[in-house]
């Protein structure tokens, strides 16, 4: 049972990636880039959900909320070494 | 880090903990398994090293015991991969004659030595994966 809302919504979540993509590329400082990396995990861990409600598969979902767990721990390490490192 | 971070982590690395767990534990059923979930606790250890900083790491963490882990680990996968040795190596004979993890397919307890065998591979990555990361960030030797 395919449902088509998912995949247009998860196309609008698409777009919304590659514009914080756009700002990976062309951010003229290294906060930019990150900011535009958390922007894009959290996109991506929208567009997980809207796929697998689009497939019809729950356990899809498994793999969204470990990604947004593990995304979290990548942002922090990152903001972590630019405010100075460990201790 | 700063308080934020820490109050965070608090709440944080149990869930990270308790969901590395069931994709352990659940490898036979769902994605995932013994490598993916090992990897997710070891993510909370990742946490708890940088929202509390490598001086209370290693006030944790404790070489020996981490090392122990890991080989037992490995053991323990042989262990089961030799279980139905008479008639070869990974028979899965739990599955086929076993006490337990015998039940119907799709069950938490089925499919013979699979969950035990994710059970000590997810130990065994996330005592490594640790391992390795501590041992990177005692790594001094830029602060001479």
């Amino acid at each position: 049972m395919m449902a088509p809302e998912f995949f247009y919504a998860a196309i609008i979540v698409m777009i919304g990636a590659f514009l914080a993509l756009l700002r990976v590329f062309f951010g003229p400082s290294v906060p930019d880039r990150v900011v535009g990396v958390d922007t894009l995990n959290t996109l991506i861990v929208a567009g997980m959900v809207l796929l697998g409600a689009a497939y019809d598969r729950t356990i899809y979902i498994d793999i969204a909320i470990v990604y947004a767990l593990l995304s979290y721990v990548g942002t922090l390490a990152i903001a972590k070494y630019l405010q100075g490192g460990l201790e | 880090m700063g308080l934020i971070v820490k109050t965070t982590a608090r709440a944080t690395i149990p869930l990270i903990g308790i969901f590395g767990a069931y994709v352990v534990s659940h490898g036979h059923l769902t994605p995932g398994g013994g490598f993916q979930g090992g990897a997710t606790i070891a993510g909370a250890g990742i946490l708890f090293l940088i929202a509390f900083g490598l001086g209370e790491m290693k006030r944790r963490y404790n070489h020996h015991l981490y090392s122990a882990l890991e080989g037992l680990g490995g053991l323990v996968f042989l262990g089961a991969a030799m279980l139905g040795l008479g008639v070869a190596f990974f028979y899965n004979t739990l599955w086929h004659s076993g006490p337990v993890f015998n039940g119907q397919p799709g069950t938490l307890l089925s499919a013979g030595y699979l969950p035990v065998m994710n059970l000590v591979v997810g130990l065994k990555v996330f005592a490594g994966l640790v391992s390795a990361m501590v041992a990177i960030a005692a790594f001094r030797r830029w602060k001479e």
